[in-house]
């Protein structure tokens, strides 16, 4: 499954002093596995946990999560 | 393999859910072989046991497993948790509609042509009809689990 959009949730993690997989879930409410499929695009997040995600980097939805439309 | 608290709690589930009531079902089809009233006696207590069984063993390991993940235990299901648990329980359900439905439509055939029961003598299982009920009930079960496990593997 391709989903329409692509996260920065890694790099996110990374600028925030290696913030662990673990810490975000904990910040965000969700379980480390729904952050590791976020991550490597697998699972959509529902709008809700998607601003929780930025609202954890302290930054912007766009930020995070970039619309690139459906695949052809 | 990396799982959440709610896979492990699936496979716990599926493997006593297959185990127990694999064991059950195997003795009931060995009913067949003893006179009614004596078979009947030993299927009560062959599906009391099972029940009786499958909640302890749930109990234990889950609490064994609450136990040793605290933290994920008391934090519960979350979306995602939730969306495979729902897309699971979907799947189980059209398995016990399918096996109510067999079930519903053999008691209406049988009552209209009631030859057919003393014919169908290779499977003189006493409660037959309850057991069918309780092997789609069994099998909807097994369903839901597999299905849940099936999403957390696949991913989403």
């Amino acid at each position: 499954m391709s989903l329409p959009f692509i996260n920065k949730v890694r790099e996110k993690r990374f600028f925030a002093n290696e913030m662990t997989q673990q810490a975000l879930a904990d910040k965000v409410g969700v379980t480390r596995q729904t952050i590791m499929a976020i991550e490597k695009g697998k699972y959509s997040p529902s709008l809700e946990v998607a601003f929780r995600i930025a609202v954890a980097f302290n930054t912007h939805l766009e930020d995070v999560f970039i619309y690139v439309g459906d695949a052809e | 393999m990396d799982m959440s608290f709610k896979e492990k709690s699936a496979w716990i589930s599926l493997f006593s859910t297959v185990l127990i009531f694999g064991y059950y079902f195997y003795s009931v089809f060995q009913l067949s072989d003893l006179p009614v009233e004596q078979a009947k006696e030993v299927a009560k207590g062959l599906l009391i046991r099972a029940i009786v069984l499958s909640v302890i063993v749930e109990i234990i390991f889950h609490g064994m497993l609450a136990a040793t993940n605290h933290k994920a235990a008391e934090m519960g299901a979350d979306e995602r948790d939730k969306l495979f648990e729902y897309r699971g329980n979907n799947f189980g359900y059209s398995i016990l509609v399918i096996g109510v439905l067999f079930t519903l439509g053999r008691i209406i055939t049988l009552e209209y042509n009631p030859q057919w029961n003393e014919h169908s003598s290779s499977l003189q299982i006493p409660l037959l009809t309850a057991h069918i009920l309780m092997f789609s009930f069994i099998l909807s079960e097994v369903a839901r689990f597999a299905g849940q496990i099936y999403y957390y593997r696949r991913g989403y």
